[in-house]
């Protein structure tokens, strides 16, 4: 109930904001909206907050979605910039979604297949090695600018099939001494795969630790024709 | 109940038929002007403003008018119309819409007319105030304030999302708008001392 002798409630209110009430009841509300302060004030307030919340939040969603993949249930995030997680390393849904929240506090989560329909396209031909590079978008904001440096000529040099050692890639990035740093900002990449951090190996040929569990890195390099590789490690 | 657009309002009712001929808006105007007048006027605290305000309603009119001839429709749809026009003319004009985005009167002493001027203002500062108060909201109502408003959807598809009712789907969402209401009026008027 809102004003004096006002038979009407905030939620009512919102309905006819909101455009949801039947000719008759809309009127009604109109002509109550000149007599009543409390709804008029309410009724201003609603219809300026909702393009406000649109306006301010747009960008801010994080998208996420989870499909079957050769790797077990695979989980994906996106920012509107692009993806910010792959993993197949969730136990489920719950435990993922922590993982995004701790990695984005505060932004609001949506479960959107449709959106994320192209990620999962993308992946699944990569596994059915009917893809050799990626088209999507991916969003490594999360990281520092060293590591976000290390990732970018990762991707951006070492192509499908090709490996670099660790070493090489910290002379890549100028810093030739950094070698463990890389390292360490290569086993940080929240997007494996689409960032191919599976690429990068010891200097003697071994495969180096992986992330998301050696012998996934082995799979990865299987499909992109390594087995050569795999003999050594 | 078609989903609606953010900007819920008139067009929501109004179809495309396209222009309106002068002489059905002269027929309007003839049959339902002094009563929109005196609702203006009981809209709005100046009665100076009603006179202008119900000219925006004409132009609004003509710009989207209504789908059916039905007279009783046409009624209701002038009389939202109107008061969509005297609800932005408060929003706008008053401290409330100001006092929602923690904008001081102060610094703006020119008013915008339109709530599309409000939101081409909205400081850094207020945006991130409306995000962190969205994102506070229970999990439940925030994501279904959020599919509304920011993403567009019915509540048909916030109820798949959120896996319950159409009913507790739009529960959520008026929740969520009335919690966020009180708080952003709140924070501006703490800020200010009141």
């Amino acid at each position: 109930m809102t004003g004096d002798g006002c038979t009407y409630c905030e939620d009512d209110v919102l309905a006819y904001v909101a455009g949801e009430l039947a000719a008759e009841a809309d009127l009604e509300m109109s002509v109550h909206l000149g007599d009543c302060v409390e709804c008029r004030e309410s009724a201003a307030d609603f219809k300026v907050l909702e393009p406000i919340i649109s306006e301010c939040c747009r960008d801010e969603a994080i998208r996420w979605h989870t499909f079957a993949s050769p790797f077990g249930r695979m989980f994906v995030a996106a920012t509107s910039q692009g993806v910010a997680r792959l993993t197949w390393r969730a136990l489920d849904e719950e435990e993922f979604l922590e993982w995004v929240g701790e990695q984005h506090p505060g932004r609001p989560l949506i479960r959107d297949p449709e959106a994320l329909a192209e990620v999962e396209r993308e992946v699944a031909e990569y596994f059915r090695g009917e893809r050799t590079e990626f088209d999507m978008d991916v969003d490594l904001g999360v990281l520092g600018e060293f590591e976000r440096g290390v990732l970018e000529e990762l991707t951006e040099a070492i192509r499908f099939g090709q490996v670099i050692p660790y070493s090489e890639l910290a002379k890549r990035i100028g810093k030739p001494k950094a070698a463990r740093a890389v390292g360490n900002a290569v086993g940080a990449n929240p997007v494996p795969i689409v960032v191919p951090c599976h690429r990068v190996v010891r200097l003697d040929g071994s495969l180096g630790g992986y992330g998301g569990g050696i012998e996934y890195k082995e799979r990865l390099l299987e499909i992109e024709g390594r087995e050569d590789l795999l003999k050594v490690g | 109940m078609t989903p609606v657009s953010a900007h819920a309002g008139e067009t929501d009712r109004a179809g495309e038929a396209g222009i309106v001929v002068p002489d059905r808006l002269e027929r309007w105007i003839e049959a339902y002007g002094p009563e929109l007048c005196r609702h203006l006027t009981r809209m709005l605290p100046s009665e100076a403003d009603a006179d202008d305000l119900l000219q925006e309603v004409w132009v609004r009119a003509m710009r989207k008018p209504p789908e059916s001839g039905r007279g009783s429709n046409v009624r209701a749809w002038l009389y939202r119309v109107a008061t969509n026009v005297a609800l932005d003319r408060l929003a706008t004009e008053g401290r409330r819409c100001c006092a929602l985005v923690g904008r001081r009167l102060a610094l703006a002493p020119e008013p915008a007319s339109a709530p599309d001027e409000v939101l081409g203002s909205l400081s850094p500062a207020a945006r991130f105030r409306v995000r962190e108060k969205v994102a506070a909201l229970p999990p439940k109502q925030r994501e279904a304030v959020w599919l509304r408003w920011v993403e567009g959807r019915d509540y048909e598809a916030i109820a798949a999302r959120l896996e319950c009712s159409q009913a507790s789907a739009r529960a959520n969402v008026y929740n969520g708008m009335k919690r966020l209401r009180v708080e952003l009026l709140d924070v501006w008027n703490e800020e200010n001392g009141r």
